[in-house]
């Protein structure tokens, strides 16, 4: 076995661009998806007509900028503002009400423009205009039960995406870069003929295995203390809890990825089937993984989809372990499913190359026993 | 008598509808240089598959060493398969390491040249990187070396120094099973399997697979012509330089195919080659 972990270092070693790969790709992916992947709206394009229009933009703040009152635009008009993309949403600020028309084909900006109204409209916004205004002296007696509750948010405060995102794209870079490298392996032996050099030597498809898997969950490992020291520097993501019990679940991920890398690369004729299968394995895991779309929201049968992919729990252990903190008591579930799809890959992984490495003496030896009877 | 190193008796082997080996049988004893002899297609590959466990059988049996193809077989084979089995990215020294490692043997001698070597082997002649295969298919001592077309492609010098590894390591009781389609290679063996189609149809010692065949050689000044007439008389001539040999045919009958023209024939031993295609091209029917 160490004889092929090393002989696999070194072809590492001497393959730059792979290896450039490896430990460049995961943080350029970090900074562009990290930036890239936010659903938080900063900025709102307004535009405000109708006869209060002038007085009615002065009272917008943020996140409605630029804000753009033009009294005398019609609806029809503003219509057409919204249909171009030049504005967001319109507000129509008649004599004694205002109305707001929004762009729902921006779903996100819609929704951010519909909060911020929301925000601005709540009692609790209205009787802080009203206690502004009052003259000193005056007491407003409100029963507080008739309020909503004030909200506090834990864990992540300013409901930022970036913080909720990062480390959950930890783990879809590693999936990209173990499923992606390690699917490469086998073939490229397969198609060198070096395969068949290692199926006659005395190595057992255990020793082949690990050989091919120990390089790059070396490479990766650090590719992932690189990934999350960059996300807690960069985009601030905090660690609330145990660094060690995050790194026992990304490790225990990163096996499965790799293994099931080996896998598909054991399954495949060439580098070109080997790529395909591993997209059909990492696309689904960044779309279910209830790393973008919460699993609650997806339909039954997909969501057990999701419950059958790696990332799905690498997802809910990083962002338990870092933004919430919880030990590993509240991790018993993803942990146990996250092994089980371990030992099953790695168990699938093994019987595959015990066919590659060692296909026939079994089969020959029955063959042997029929000829002779 | 002790058990021949590798032997498969009856040895069948189908791929859906074609007959790639059909029960053939064969055996390597120790410090013997088997050849394998037999046109593209014939089943030699195959057969050394399945000897060596990569492919199951049809049907038949496979031993090495006296049991079933195992892993505890294998650290007794030295393997040079057709596309050498080198890592094409690393040196020869480091190609050597990877094995010695797997075998657990003491670090062999590598030709100085080639532990010299700092370019990885993909970037180094195919001379070179044969001997690189045969250094490292050597390095753990194997006592059977099974080696597949291993000099195809490289130049008469560069062969002729790979065959005289070959004959030291037989020569120190090594088995030695080898392909080729080289009949200046065969000529070195020990003793020869010839397949076609599948089936052994001539084994055992270049002399007996010669057994006195001789061939009807033909002078003439208008050679064409000569050639033309014989093969529309069925025969299988063959031009060398300017002179034509007819294998399977008998002087006085290439005499009167040739009545008329000017010409001289008399008759000649056959060679090895000669023989080869003739017990190939009579198949199955000519095996000896």
């Amino acid at each position: 076995m160490w004889a092929m972990v090393v002989k696999e270092f070194r072809q590492l070693r001497r393959d730059k661009r792979t290896l450039a790969m490896m430990i460049v790709l995961p943080v350029m992916l970090l900074v562009i998806f990290g930036y890239a992947a936010s659903f938080d709206v900063s900025k709102i394009s307004a535009l405000v007509i109708g006869p209060q229009a002038a007085s009615y933009a002065k009272q917008l703040h943020s996140p409605f900028d630029p804000v753009r009152a033009v009294p005398g635009e019609s609806v029809a008009q503003a219509k057409k503002d919204l249909q171009s993309g030049t504005v967001s949403i319109v507000f129509v600020a008649d004599e004694h009400s205002i109305r707001a028309l929004i762009d729902g084909a921006d779903l996100f900006t819609a929704r951010a423009a519909e909060a911020a109204i929301g925000r601005a409209a709540s009692p609790r916004a209205l009787l802080a205009q009203l206690l502004a205004a009052m003259p000193p002296g005056h007491v407003l007696l409100v029963p507080t039960a008739s309020l909503p509750p004030k909200v506090q948010v834990l864990y992540n405060p300013g409901l930022k995406t970036d913080v909720v995102m990062v480390p959950g794209l930890a783990g879809v870079i590693l999936v990209f870069i173990g499923t992606l490298i390690a699917s490469l392996g086998v073939v490229r032996e397969r198609q060198a003929g070096t395969l068949e050099q290692l199926a006659v030597m005395p190595l057992s498809p255990w020793d082949v295995l690990i050989g091919k898997i120990a390089p790059y969950f070396i490479v990766a490992a650090l590719d992932l203390f690189i990934v999350l020291i960059c996300g807690m520097l960069l985009f601030g993501v905090p660690m609330h809890g145990s660094v060690p019990l995050l790194m026992a679940g990304a490790l225990l991920f990163l096996f499965v990825t790799l293994s099931i890398g080996v896998l598909i690369s054991s399954v495949s004729q060439n580098q070109g089937q080997a790529i395909q299968l591993a997209m059909m394995t990492i696309l689904p895991q960044i779309l279910l993984s209830g790393l973008i779309f919460p699993l609650g929201s997806m339909a039954a049968g997909v969501r057990w989809i999701a419950y059958i992919l790696p990332l799905t729990y690498f997802v809910e252990i990083s962002r338990a372990v870092m933004l919430r903190g919880a030990p590993f008591a509240d991790l018993l579930a993803p942990f146990g499913f996250l092994a089980a799809l371990g030992a099953v890959s790695v168990t699938l992984a093994t019987l595959r190359f015990r066919r590659l490495l060692s296909p026939s003496p079994l089969r020959a030896r029955r063959a042997g026993a029929r000829s002779l009877s | 008598m002790t058990d021949p190193l590798a032997a498969c008796r009856d040895v069948t082997r189908r791929f859906g509808d074609h007959l790639a080996v059909d029960r053939v049988s064969l055996a390597v004893q120790p410090g013997e240089i088997v050849g394998l002899l037999g046109a593209n297609g014939a089943g030699k590959t195959t057969l050394l598959r399945m000897l060596l466990g990569l492919l199951p059988v049809t049907a038949g049996e496979v031993r090495l060493f006296g049991e079933p193809p195992s892993r505890t077989t294998r650290r007794r084979i030295g393997y040079v398969p057709q596309g050498l089995g080198l890592y094409d990215d690393l040196t020869p020294l480091e190609n050597l390491r990877f094995s010695q490692a797997v075998f657990r043997s003491p670090l062999g001698a590598l030709p100085a040249d080639l532990a010299r070597e700092t370019l990885p082997v993909g970037r180094l002649p195919l001379g070179t990187q044969r001997r690189v295969a045969f250094a490292q298919a050597l390095a753990h001592r194997p006592d059977l070396l099974i080696l597949d077309e291993p000099t195809s492609g490289v130049g008469p010098l560069v062969r002729a120094r790979l065959w005289d590894v070959l004959r030291d390591a037989s020569d120190g009781g090594a088995g030695v099973l080898v392909t080729t389609h080289y009949m200046e290679e065969a000529e070195e063996c020990d003793r020869l399997v010839i397949m076609a189609d599948g089936r052994v149809v001539a084994e055992g010692k270049l002399s007996d697979i010669l057994r006195g065949e001789r061939v009807a050689v033909v002078d003439a000044p208008d050679w064409p012509g000569a050639l033309t007439a014989l093969e529309e008389k069925g025969m299988t001539p063959a031009l060398v330089g300017r002179t034509l040999r007819v294998v399977g045919s008998s002087p006085a009958e290439v005499e009167q195919a040739l009545a008329g023209r000017e010409c001289t024939v008399r008759e000649a031993p056959a060679t090895l080659e000669e023989r080869f295609v003739q017990i190939a091209s009579v198949g199955v029917s000519g095996a000896s």
